[in-house]
């Protein structure tokens, strides 16, 4: 009963959008107001569909109907409450109504509050809208529909089950927030057209769309930094980041956000860079759906899996017309989006904003080539070509350096003009302090390493200066009664600004992070229980491997004694599982070994240990063990950039 | 245009042109490797020093040895071509009979010296219905 209301909701939210359409090409040619309200109410009542057929499918996930062959898929009646809820997106079709939701819920946030003020730019944003809205709504209804029954002849009696490796808290809440990112950049695109065709780009227009680029930045960043973090404390690689194209795809739009946002604020303070920002703004939702296209359509071979059906004809069209329309409006609208005013210092803050920008471009543009670069080949010359990392880290980690820099010179710039003494006499402690370090490091060192050199440079500078900007802050302003009340107020004096310059410190700390990759150092090695083996300063001992049979596998326990030769003491017990899930199938196939890692984590290094494999009649454990330096880091700075971003999109009083 | 965008724009397009240099990547051997399809290798008669392909493990064709259980060797077919590889080190644990593998390393008398070996990760779960009791 309840999925064929959800079945029905689906397709009435196809009618409605298409309705929509009718009706913005009736107010298009009458000029009659009460068409234009029509058209909105229609997307509006699209949007309570797909939020009805949404919670319509979380209900049968539920309750386990396993007469929908998504339900069945996806769950078992053993599959706990949470991945249950989760299941909504762990395949095509519920992915796809997922989107729709997420679609649905901004396009009324839209309505309700953005074109509250924005009136004018109602027309061209429910094209729009309308568009995107039925192109997911297609594909829910024709291709990858979540009620599809089971085909009739077979009665399930249990479904399939998540993968129970898939069923870790992580691996469940990054796609989503991801897809928030993914989903949200389409309002910063209807908001960039819509302005620009309707040629109302105003002060309000610059604000809003802001606003709404810091909240699908928080949501980008996070589903990123979450994704990184999954994949090395579960998969045991001992990586976080691998330029997979999937990987590459939620990248991409990252980078030209970060640009608009930043590229925006010369448009807020100077009204420049109409054209430039209008570019940045629509580039993001299109490559949003070049990444989804991509990874949804298996032209270029990547290691994370995805569909058997084969959507990338659907994203190919819809990408060449979000392109094309693009485009075309671009050169319509190229005179009105002209700027008289020229940056005319380099020594500006907008001229580091413009060079950031540069740098972003072209981080963007280098991954983008190497992703496609494949498909490129092929069809160039019919040999398809794969770059590996070597390519993306020999390209970006210089890139990355100058921007590390720019994040600590940026600050230190003012608008317009900055006079040379004023300039040398911001950079003197940043710039002493970076030599400092530097120096340091060669001192202290017993390797030289020419990007660790200049990254250490790099961070301590733009570090440094970042918190000189919030001990000037901090002194300019009227004394509280005590410190950690002057620092908050100081804090929310300038949330913009000062939430802008925590994401800074994040992203700094985060190349602490990058550092330690060049430290890493990896073994594998075979023990029986009792030998030990030496490997960079520290000595593991396997004391046993035992075995034992739990809820839903049989587990082979190793326990390793790590010493750290140096102090000759105990520094931690490890003990890494190989787990196998199925054991009591009779099939062997249907067995599945896990590898369950363990990781000693510090904040200046990570001792991370796989047991990959087991002899039981040598009994012997195969091992792997990884020393990964300043890991940590990573997530701290990532957990800082999401604060600071909230920090700067909360609205404050003033707002108000 | 005044002269700091000119400049700008200068600077940019030296290093883009520096990128493009990096990026004439057909002709460095440390940046690329070439994806070969399993039936394109299987009437290649010369060797290969870099080579990707993908394929599916072939059923009952893991062999492990006795002495070292790191070392291994099995068939990646696609269709009806098939090619041994041999690869020494930790397996995926989703390596097993069927499963979707990458492996990258080289290729001579009809053997693949695998220096790495990719299982497709269980980023999703698209399981069909077989194991689903029926009635």
């Amino acid at each position: 009963m309840i999925s064929q209301i959800g079945s029905i909701a689906i397709s009435l939210a196809g009618g409605l959008i298409f309705s929509s359409f009718i009706f913005l090409g009736l107010f298009k040619k009458f000029k009659n107001q009460t068409y234009l309200q029509v058209a909105e109410r229609a997307i509006l009542a699209t949007s309570y569909c797909i939020f009805l057929a949404f919670f319509c499918l979380l209900n049968e996930l539920l309750i386990s109907n396993f007469n929908l062959q998504y339900v069945a898929q996806y769950t078992s009646y053993e599959t706990p409450v949470f991945y249950k809820i989760t299941a909504l997106w762990a395949g095509q079709a519920g992915s796809l109504l997922f989107w729709s939701f997420i679609t649905a819920f901004f396009a009324v946030t839209y309505i309700f509050t953005t074109l509250e003020k924005l009136k004018t730019l109602k027309f061209h944003s429910y094209l729009i809208l309308s568009f995107i809205f039925s192109f997911f709504i297609l594909l829910s209804n024709f291709i990858a529909n979540p009620f599809e029954p089971v085909s009739s002849d077979i009665i399930v009696q249990n479904g399939n089950g998540l993968n129970p490796l898939l069923q870790n808290f992580f691996m469940a809440i990054h796609p989503p927030i991801l897809y928030v990112g993914f989903t949200g950049s389409a309002i910063i695109f209807i908001m960039a057209l819509a302005a620009s065709i309707s040629k109302d780009i105003s002060f309000e227009w610059v604000q809003s769309i802001r606003r709404w680029s810091l909240f699908v930045w928080t949501f980008l960043s996070a589903g990123i930094i979450l994704g990184g973090y999954w994949a090395y404390n579960e998969l045991g690689w001992g990586g976080y980041w691998a330029w997979d194209p999937v990987e590459n795809s939620s990248l991409m739009p990252w980078l030209t956000l970060t640009a608009f946002i930043h590229s925006s604020m010369i448009q807020e303070k100077r009204g420049m860079l109409k054209k430039w920002n209008f570019l940045l703004a629509t580039s993001t939702y299109i490559l949003v759906i070049l990444g989804t296209f991509i990874t949804r359509s298996g032209v270029i071979s990547s290691v994370h899996s995805f569909t058997a059906e084969n959507l990338g004809p659907m994203f190919f069209a819809f990408l060449a017309i979000l392109i094309l329309y693009t485009v075309f409006w671009f050169f319509k609208r190229k005179s009105y989006l002209d700027t008289p005013d020229k940056i005319d210092s380099f020594t500006s803050r907008e001229g580091g904003f413009l060079y950031n920008n540069l740098i972003l471009i072209l981080m963007c543009f280098t991954i983008m080539w190497g992703t496609l670069f494949p498909i490129l080949s092929e069809a160039w010359d019919g040999n398809k070509i794969y770059v590996g990392a070597s390519y993306f880290n020999q390209l970006n980690i210089p890139i990355g350096l100058v921007l590390l820099f720019l994040m600590g010179i940026g600050p230190l710039l003012s608008w317009n003009y900055t006079s040379k003494s004023i300039l040398l006499n911001r950079f003197k402690l940043p710039l002493s302090i970076s030599f400092l370090s530097g120096i340091g490091y060669m001192i202290f060192s017993s390797s030289f390493q020419i990007y660790v050199f200049v990254a250490i440079m790099g961070v301590s500078f733009t570090l440094s200066s970042i918190l000189g900007e919030f001990y000037k802050s901090y002194k300019k302003q009227k004394k509280a009664s005590n410190f950690i009340h002057s620092l908050g107020k100081m804090f929310l004096s300038n949330r913009h600004k000062n939430g802008g310059y925590i994401v800074h410190i994040g992203i700094v700390l985060l190349f602490i992070g990058f550092i330690g990759r060049a430290f890493e150092v990896e073994k594998e090695f075979s023990l029986s229980p009792g030998e030990q083996i030496y490997f960079s300063n520290y000595v593991f001992k396997l004391n046993s491997i035992k075995s034992e049979a739990r809820d839903n596998h049989y587990a082979f326990l190793s326990e390793i004694d790590v010493v750290d030769s140096s102090t000759n003491q105990l520094l931690v017990n490890l003990k890494p599982e190989k787990r196998i899930y199925f054991y009591w199938n009779s099939d062997p196939e249907k067995r599945q070994p896990h590898s369950e890692l363990d990781i000693y984590s510090t904040i200046q290094k990570d001792i991370y240990s796989i047991f990959s494999g087991y002899d039981a009649q040598k009994n012997i454990g195969y091992f792997k063990i990884m020393i990964n330096p300043l890991v940590n880091w990573v997530w701290i700075g990532g957990v800082l950039m999401v604060i600071g971003s909230l920090f700067a999109f909360w609205p404050s009083r003033r707002d108000n | 245009m005044n002269k700091v965008t000119t400049s700008t724009l200068i600077i940019f397009v030296l290093i883009a042109g520096w990128v493009f240099y990096l990026t004439n990547i057909k002709k460095d051997d440390s940046l690329t490797v070439r994806y070969y399809s399993i039936s394109e290798l299987a009437s290649e008669s010369n060797d290969i020093k870099k080579i990707k392909v993908g394929g599916y493990i072939k059923p009952n064709s893991i062999d492990i040895s006795e002495n070292d259980q790191l070392e291994a060797s099995f068939f990646v077919y696609q269709n009806n071509d098939s090619v041994k590889v041999t690869y020494y080190g930790i397996r995926p644990d989703l390596f097993k009979d069927d499963a979707e593998v990458v492996v990258s390393g080289s290729y001579a008398n009809n053997l693949i010296s695998a220096t790495e070996l990719q299982t497709k990760c269980a980023s999703r779960y698209e399981g069909d219905l077989k194991n689903i009791e029926k009635i």
